[in-house]
């Protein structure tokens, strides 16, 4: 296949690069089960949109969209997994399709969610192997993953099964490997996920460091917006397969405003619908209620609140980022599927 | 390997327990079945033969099996665990070959102390020059038979749920192998078109060879056999494998 990419200056570059999948459709019941052995159904589930992007050497990006929005597919077809069904894709240089050797030596994907070192062997033994798979000099090895387990606080666990390690250890031992051989361009989908919030920020901050001091390429994604805030220069939201946000995090932030949910109680329900500052409605009949506010809008709604009679347990609560996000995305496409939708 | 040395009642079981419990087993079949019919030869062998052949055969078939790691490739690629090796600068087919070909010099250094330590218990005579010329086209055969559980394996790739087809091929090679009974026991015909094959490399040939069955020429002809057999299978794993791979999902990850 001849390429249309010529002595590109991006790090990973796509264009129209998509994915449909087909899966079998089976209707409930043994009738089915049995029809199915002659005669099948089946339909086509676009993972990822024909999709376009340039992203710079040393860049980080942050990808972010629900489940089944077509993040992860877009990193395995970045990482050589899986094949487009359409379009091209060049990751330094290489079709990831082709999974050379040489493409392969100089990435890592590391999957949050997924073991990817020796489930039965120490992170020592695991760590001593991928040396040999990238050719790596035995004792450089070594020293470097004495140094990673020094930033990280792990040196104690290096010599346990990684079986027997808690949920941060093991993440702590998957980014070492996933970092020993200095890849150029990293893909970390979900990092942090399931870790609770001392290993999250501890997770973070190595991040933070390893990236300003090795300037890697990076695709990052996570559902917490912290990691992305911290990490990445750049953002890119998808939603059904689709770009719909390519831009700052910054700009994110300031597009979608950041609003705080008010919670209180009163004393008996509300007489009459009651106007507050010509913004928003509280309505009749109602004992708890709600309201969403802009930063701007809280301190005199919250005073107007106040004024009422017998007001009580009022909480102010930040919204959730998968809120945010799925407040976004509906904004910006009205296409955002439920949420735990299927990832193929 | 180094997994399977992980833990030690494990690996000892399967080195160790496995072969003896069989080795016993086959030694009160044949003993019985002689007793049974209450003559002193079968198809002009003797017992000192069968049972030769039954210990030396129980000790090929054991190392030639590869359910274990054709089970392994076969959930990797199911499962999506594939995904962590895919991303690695390494052949997956020579990755689990290593392993395979690393855990078969283990096992067989330490197992064959069971068909030896019974030769001796009950006297039963092998030509000794002939065990490790015998053992080396075993080896070889392993090149062959592991290249055939991996193009079972990569047929995860198009179909879920595969492991029945590893049973109905281990249930092929049970017979072709001359696991099950000697292949001496076939019509001369069927005989001499099954030596042809490549399977009869894991148990006939060479412990027919071990045992004095026959001489060289058919010994020979295992090792053009397997030759065959590894480019034969070679070709075919290659093709499904890159046949699978472009058809990927990359479930589970």
């Amino acid at each position: 296949m001849s390429s249309t990419f010529s002595q590109s200056p991006w790090a990973i570059e796509t264009r129209e690069v998509s994915r449909v999948y087909q899966t079998y459709v089976k209707p409930e019941g043994l009738a089915n089960s049995l029809k199915g052995f002659w005669k099948r159904q089946h339909k086509d589930k676009i993972a990822l949109q024909a999709t376009t992007l340039q992203i710079p050497k040393g860049q980080i990006v942050g990808l972010v969209g629900a489940n089944g929005a077509g993040k992860t597919t877009l990193l395995k077809v970045l990482s050589g997994l899986v094949r487009p069904s359409s379009g091209e894709a060049r990751v330094l240089g290489f079709n990831p399709a082709e999974r050379d050797s040489r493409f392969l030596r100089q990435i890592s994907i590391l999957l949050g969610q997924k073991n990817q070192l020796w489930w039965d062997l120490t992170p020592h033994d695991s760590y001593a192997l991928l040396a040999e798979i990238y050719d790596l000099d035995k004792t450089a090895a070594k020293k470097r993953v004495h140094d990673l387990a020094e930033i990280l606080n792990c040196t104690h666990v290096l010599e346990t099964q990684l079986r027997r390690l808690s949920l941060g250890e093991r993440m702590k031992m998957e980014i070492i490997g996933a970092l020993l051989h200095e890849p150029e361009v990293l893909y970390l989908d979900e990092p942090t996920i399931g870790l609770d919030i001392v290993a999250q920020s501890s997770i973070r901050k190595f991040l933070e460091e390893y990236v300003a001091l090795k300037k890697p390429t990076v695709i990052l994604t996570s559902h917490y917006m912290d990691d992305i805030a911290k990490l990445a220069d750049r953002l890119l939201l998808i939603s059904q397969g689709s770009m719909v946000y390519d831009g700052t995090v910054e700009g994110f932030t300031r597009k979608t405003e950041s609003k705080k949910l008010l919670r209180f109680s009163l004393a008996e329900p509300l007489a009459a619908a009651l106007p507050i500052m010509n913004l928003h409605t509280l309505p009749a009949g109602e004992q708890n209620l709600s309201l969403q506010v802009t930063n701007e809008e809280l301190a005199p709604v919250l005073s107007k609140i106040t004024s009422l009679s017998g007001v009580k347990d009022i909480t102010i609560d930040e919204r959730d980022f998968e809120d945010v996000i799925r407040e976004f995305l509906e904004k910006e496409s009205r296409l955002l599927p439920s949420r735990g939708a299927h990832q193929p | 390997m180094l997994t399977n040395l992980e833990y030690r009642l494990n690996f000892l079981t399967d080195a160790v327990l496995q072969p003896a419990v069989t080795s016993m087993i086959e030694v009160t079949l044949w003993f019985a079945l002689f007793a049974g019919a209450g003559v002193a030869e079968i198809n002009g062998f003797g017992l000192n033969a069968y049972l030769a052949y039954a210990i030396w055969s129980a000790f090929m078939a054991r190392l030639t099996s590869t359910w274990m790691y054709e089970f392994r490739m076969a959930e990797e690629i199911d499962s999506g665990s594939i995904n962590s090796l895919l991303t690695r600068p390494f052949s997956f087919f020579e990755y689990y070959m290593s392993q395979f070909m690393g855990y078969k010099t283990i096992t067989t250094v330490v197992s064959l102390l069971v068909p030896l330590l019974t030769c001796w218990i009950f006297d039963l005579t092998i030509i000794w020059d002939r065990l490790l010329p015998a053992l080396a086209l075993v080896f070889y055969y392993l090149l062959v038979v592991q290249t055939l559980s991996f193009i079972v394996a990569t047929l995860a790739f198009y179909l879920n749920r595969i492991h029945a087809l590893t049973v109905a091929k281990n249930m092929g090679l049970w017979l072709l192998s001359g696991e099950l009974v000697p292949l001496d026991l076939f019509p001369e015909g069927i005989k001499n078109a099954l030596t042809w094959l490549p399977f009869a490399n894991a148990v006939y040939i060479p412990v027919g060879y071990m045992t004095g069955r026959f001489g060289p020429d058919l010994f020979l002809r295992g090792w053009i056999t397997a030759t065959y057999g590894l480019i034969f299978f070679g070709l075919l794993a290659v093709l499904s494998w890159k046949r699978g791979v472009a058809r990927y999902a990359g479930t589970g990850a």
